[in-house]
C-alpha cells in the first residue's frame, strides 16, 4: 500500500497546487467560490429543515412518507453516481495518459485500479458531499438530533452508500469489457444494456411510493404512524430503502430498529468494493488491452460509416457554418463518453416522464391543497433539475471542450461571438426541446391553467439554465482538461451547480403563493384569473433575462483572454 | 508585412518581452532565435492573436491585428510550437475544418488539400484520426492547415520539432519557396543550422529584449571578423 500512499500524495500535492496559484484573480475566485459554497450550505441546511417542517406540520404527510420521499431522493442519488462512475472511469481507467505512464512503472494493476477509483470517486463526488452534508444538518436539527448523529451518517450511512453506488458503477464497466473483448462491443453494450436499464426500471417502479401514498392516505388524518406493513416486499432489499429506514429509526429515536439497516448498508458497501477489487486483479490488465483494441475498431468502423456528412461533402451552408456544425458533430459522435452518457440521460428522462405522466391527479383531490402545491412543486423542480442536469453535462464544457486546439480557431479570420453563439444555438435547440418535451408530459393531468403556465415556465428557466452554464463554462474554462465529464464535475461546475440549487430555490418562492393560490381557489370554487399564475412567469422572465445577459457576456469573453 | 511597434508583454510582474520593435517585409524569411524562455513564442502568440500586448501595437499588411483581427487574420498562416490538434478528426478533416475557417469554396478547397497532401508526401495516414498519429504527423497537418488560404505571412512556431529528415527537408523548401514568391516568413527556431541555411534575417531575443536584428548579410560579416558560426556568435551575444 505503500505505492498507494505515495501515488495519492502527488495526486493531492498536484490538485492543492493547480488550485491555488498566488496571484490576485485566483485569490478572489478562491474567496468567491468559498462565499459561494457557504451560502449554499447554508442556503441548503435552511431549506431542507423548512422543507421538513413544512411537510410535516403543514400538509401533514407523516414522518412515514416523509422518509419514502427521502427513498426516492436517495434512488435518484444512487443511480446518478451509478452511472456517473461508470462513465468516468472508462475515460480515467482506461483512457487517461496518466495510466498509461504508471502501467509502465513497477505497480500492481490491482492497485493502480484503487487508485483511480478513489481519485474518480473523490474528485465527482465532492459537491454531492457537501450538500448531503449541509442537508443533513438541516435534517438532525429539524429532529433535533445529538452532536453524533452527523459524522455517524456521513461515515456509516451516506459515505457507505455512495461506495456502492460507485463500485458498482466500475463493477458493470469492467463486465461490459471484459465480455467485449469475447463478444464485440456492440452485443455486450446491448445486452448489459437491456439488463442495467430493465434493473433501474424495475428499482424505479420498486421504490416509487405513488401506490403507497394512496394506501397510507386511507388512513388519514392518523397518518403519523409506521405504515411499513404496507410496502411491497421487494423494495427492502434495496439500499435507498436501507438508508430511509435508518433515518426513519434514528429520527423516531429508536437506534435499535435502525441497526439492522446500518449494518446491512455497510456490509453491502464492503461487499461492493471487494467485488470490484477481485475482479479488477483479475481483469483490470487484461480490459485496458480490451479497451484499446475496441478503439481502435471503433476509428476503424467510423471511417466508412458517416461518409453522408463528411467534410468533403457539398453543402447549403456557408464555409464557416458548414465546419462548425460538422466538428461539433463528429467530435460528438466519436467521443463514446458524450453520445452514452446523453442516451443514459435520456433514458433516465424516460423512465420519469413515463412514471410522472402516469400520476393520478383525481388522488390529490382527496387531500388538502398543500399537498397539491407540494405535486405541483416537486414535478416543476425534478423539471428544472433535468434540465438542469442536461445543461450542466453538455452547455458547461462547451468553451473548455474547444481544447488546446483553440489555437487554430483563435489565429483564424472569423468572429468569436459568431462561433460561441452558433455552437450554444446547436446545444439549446436540443436541451429546449426536452425541457418543453419533460414539461408537458409531466404536467399535462394539472388544470389547463397551471400546464400552460408550466410550459411557459420551463421555457425560461430552460434559457437562464443554459445561459447561466455557457457563462460559468467560459469563466472556468480548462483547454488542458478534454474529459467532458470531469469537466462537468470540476470546481467551476460544482459552483455552478450551487448556482443553479439556489436558482431552483428561488423558482420555489417565486411560485409558491400563486400555486398555492390557485388550488385553495380550486378547492373552495373561487373563480381565478390564469394572471395569478402569470405573476410568477413575469418574475422568471426578468430573471432570464438578467441572469441570461450577464452569463452570455461572460462566456463571450473567455475568448479575449490570453490563449 | 508584419510591424511591431514598441511591444511589450507582461504577466503580473514578469516582463516577458520588451519594448520590441521589429519589421518583416513580404519576401523576407525572418529567423527569431533565442534561448529557452527569451520571449519568442510569447512575440508569435501576439501576432497572432493569442496573447493580447500589455502596450504598443502589431500591424499585418496594415492592418492592426487588435483593431482589425479578421483582416488581419486573413493574412496570417500560424504554425505553432505543440501541434494540438481534434483528436477524433482525421488529418484531412481537419484541413477541411480549417479551410471552412477562411470560407475557401468547397472545390477549391478539395484541390487546394489534395495538392498539399501530395507536397507533405502524408497521403499514407491522411484519412486515419489524428489520435493515432506522432509528434511529427501532427506537426505536418498543422503545416498543411496554415498553408491552405496562401497566407501573405507565415508565423512558424519551432518547425522542425518531431520532424524526421525527410519531413524536415520537405518543410524548408516550402517554407523557402513560400518566401520566394513573396510571402513574408516569421520563423522562431532553436535549430541555428536551420536559421542559417534558410533565413534572410535573424533577430535575436533575450530576456525580451532584441539584441540583434539585421540581415545574413551582415551577420556574415560579424560572423567572418570575431566568430566562425552563427552558434558561436549566439552564444557570444547570449552570453
Amino acid at each position: 500500500m505503500k505505492e498507494v500512499a505515495h501515488i495519492l500524495y502527488y495526486k493531492i500535492l498536484i490538485f492543492l497546487k493547480a488550485n491555488s496559484p498566488f496571484n490576485f484573480s485566483a485569490v478572489v475566485k478562491s474567496i468567491g467560490s468559498t462565499i459561494v459554497y457557504s451560502i449554499f450550505a447554508y442556503g441548503c441546511f435552511i431549506m431542507t429543515y423548512n422543507t421538513i417542517n413544512y411537510l410535516l406540520v403543514t400538509v401533514k404527510i407523516g414522518s412515514f412518507l416523509l422518509h419514502r420521499f427521502v427513498l426516492v431522493v436517495l434512488f435518484i442519488f444512487f443511480i446518478a453516481i451509478n452511472v456517473g462512475n461508470m462513465v468516468v472511469s472508462f475515460s480515467t481507467l482506461y483512457k487517461s495518459k496518466e495510466v498509461f505512464y504508471l502501467i509502465t512503472k513497477p505497480i500492481s494493476f490491482t492497485k493502480l485500479f484503487l487508485i483511480k477509483f478513489l481519485d474518480n470517486f473523490f474528485y465527482s463526488s465532492t459537491t454531492l458531499l457537501l450538500i448531503v452534508a449541509a442537508v443533513l444538518l438541516g435534517y438532525g436539527f429539524y429532529f433535533n438530533l445529538s452532536f453524533w448523529f452527523y459524522p455517524f451518517a456521513l461515515f456509516f450511512l451516506v459515505l457507505p452508500f455512495m461506495f456502492t453506488a460507485g463500485a458498482a458503477g466500475v463493477i458493470v464497466l469492467l463486465i461490459v469489457l471484459r465480455l467485449a473483448g469475447k463478444w464485440g462491443l456492440k452485443r455486450v453494450l446491448i445486452f448489459i444494456g437491456l439488463i442495467y436499464s430493465s434493473s433501474v426500471i424495475l428499482s424505479y417502479f420498486i421504490s416509487n411510493p405513488i401506490k403507497l401514498v394512496e394506501r397510507v392516505f386511507d388512513y388519514y388524518p392518523n397518518i403519523n404512524q409506521y405504515f411499513g406493513f404496507l410496502e411491497s416486499g421487494s423494495v427492502k432489499f434495496l439500499p435507498n430503502y436501507w438508508i430511509a429506514e435508518s433515518l426513519y429509526w434514528i429520527s423516531e429515536n429508536k437506534i435499535d430498529r435502525a441497526i439492522p439497516f446500518i449494518y446491512a448498508n455497510l456490509v453491502t458497501s464492503i461487499f461492493v468494493f471487494g467485488v470490484a477489487l477481485f475482479l479488477a486483479k483479475k481483469w483490470y490488465y487484461q480490459t485496458w488491452l480490451t479497451s484499446l483494441q475496441v478503439n481502435a475498431e471503433l476509428r476503424n468502423k467510423n471511417k466508412s460509416k458517416i461518409q453522408f456528412f463528411g467534410f468533403h461533402k457539398k453543402s447549403i451552408l456557408n464555409g464557416f457554418d458548414e465546419s462548425i456544425l460538422k466538428r461539433e458533430f463528429f467530435l460528438f459522435f466519436r467521443e463514446p463518453s458524450q453520445w452514452l452518457h446523453l442516451l443514459v440521460m435520456i433514458f433516465l428522462i424516460t423512465i420519469f416522464i413515463s412514471s410522472i405522466s402516469g400520476i393520478d391527479i383525481i388522488i390529490l383531490k382527496a387531500y388538502n391543497e398543500y399537498l397539491k402545491t407540494v405535486v405541483y412543486l416537486i414535478v416543476s423542480l425534478f423539471n428544472v433539475f433535468l434540465v438542469a442536469s442536461l445543461s450542466l453535462r453538455f452547455v458547461f464544457p462547451l468553451i473548455s471542450l474547444e481544447g488546446e486546439a483553440l489555437w487554430k480557431i483563435r489565429s483564424a479570420p472569423i468572429n468569436f461571438n459568431d462561433l460561441l453563439i452558433k455552437r450554444l444555438a446547436i446545444y439549446f435547440i436540443l436541451i429546449f426541446f426536452f425541457g418543453q418535451l419533460i414539461s408537458f408530459f409531466s404536467n399535462f393531468q394539472f388544470p389547463a391553467a397551471l400546464s400552460i403556465v408550466a410550459q411557459i415556465n420551463a421555457a425560461l428557466t430552460t434559457i437562464t439554465l443554459i445561459s447561466l452554464n455557457f457563462g460559468m463554462g467560459g469563466l472556468f474554462a480548462n483547454y488542458k482538461e478534454k474529459n467532458a465529464i470531469r469537466l462537468a464535475s470540476s470546481q467551476g461546475a460544482s459552483i455552478t451547480f450551487l448556482f443553479t440549487l439556489l436558482y431552483l430555490v428561488l423558482i420555489i418562492a417565486i411560485l409558491f403563493i400563486p400555486v398555492s393560490n390557485y388550488f385553495y381557489a380550486l378547492a373552495h370554487g373561487i373563480n381565478i384569473s390564469i394572471w395569478n399564475l402569470l405573476s410568477s412567469s413575469i418574475i422568471l422572465f426578468a430573471l432570464a433575462v438578467v441572469i441570461s445577459s450577464v452569463s452570455i457576456k461572460l462566456g463571450l469573453k473567455s475568448f479575449t483572454k490570453d490563449f | 508585412m508584419l510591424e511591431i511597434k514598441n511591444v511589450t508583454k507582461k504577466f503580473g510582474s514578469f516582463t516577458a518581452v520588451n519594448n520590441l520593435n521589429l519589421t518583416v517585409k513580404s519576401g523576407d524569411f525572418f529567423g527569431f532565435i533565442g534561448q529557452n524562455g527569451a520571449g519568442k513564442t510569447t512575440t508569435i502568440k501576439m501576432v497572432s492573436g493569442l496573447y493580447n500586448p500589455t502596450s504598443g501595437s502589431i500591424s499585418i499588411g496594415g492592418f492592426d491585428i487588435y483593431k482589425e483581427p479578421i483582416k488581419a487574420k486573413s493574412l496570417i498562416g500560424y504554425i505553432p510550437d505543440q501541434p494540438f490538434i481534434y483528436e477524433k478528426l482525421t488529418g484531412r478533416e481537419f484541413l477541411f475544418f480549417s479551410g471552412g475557417l477562411y470560407s475557401i469554396e468547397k472545390n477549391k478547397l478539395k484541390k487546394i488539400i489534395n495538392e498539399i497532401i501530395e507536397q507533405l508526401e502524408i497521403g499514407d495516414w491522411v484519412d486515419k484520426r489524428t489520435e493515432e498519429y506522432s509528434q511529427g504527423m501532427k506537426q505536418r497537418i498543422t503545416i498543411a492547415s496554415a498553408l491552405l488560404h496562401d497566407p501573405k505571412l507565415l508565423l512558424v512556431d519551432e518547425p522542425m520539432v518531431g520532424l524526421d529528415p525527410q519531413s524536415a527537408v520537405i518543410v524548408k523548401n516550402i517554407l523557402k519557396e513560400k518566401a520566394k514568391n513573396g510571402a513574408a516568413i516569421f520563423m522562431s527556431t532553436h535549430s541555428l543550422n536551420v536559421a542559417e541555411e534558410i533565413c534572410t534575417k535573424i533577430g535575436i531575443i533575450k530576456d525580451g529584449n532584441m539584441i540583434f536584428s539585421d540581415d545574413t548579410k551582415v551577420l556574415e560579416t560579424i560572423k567572418g571578423s570575431n566568430h566562425h558560426s552563427l552558434e558561436s556568435l549566439f552564444l557570444h551575444l547570449t552570453k
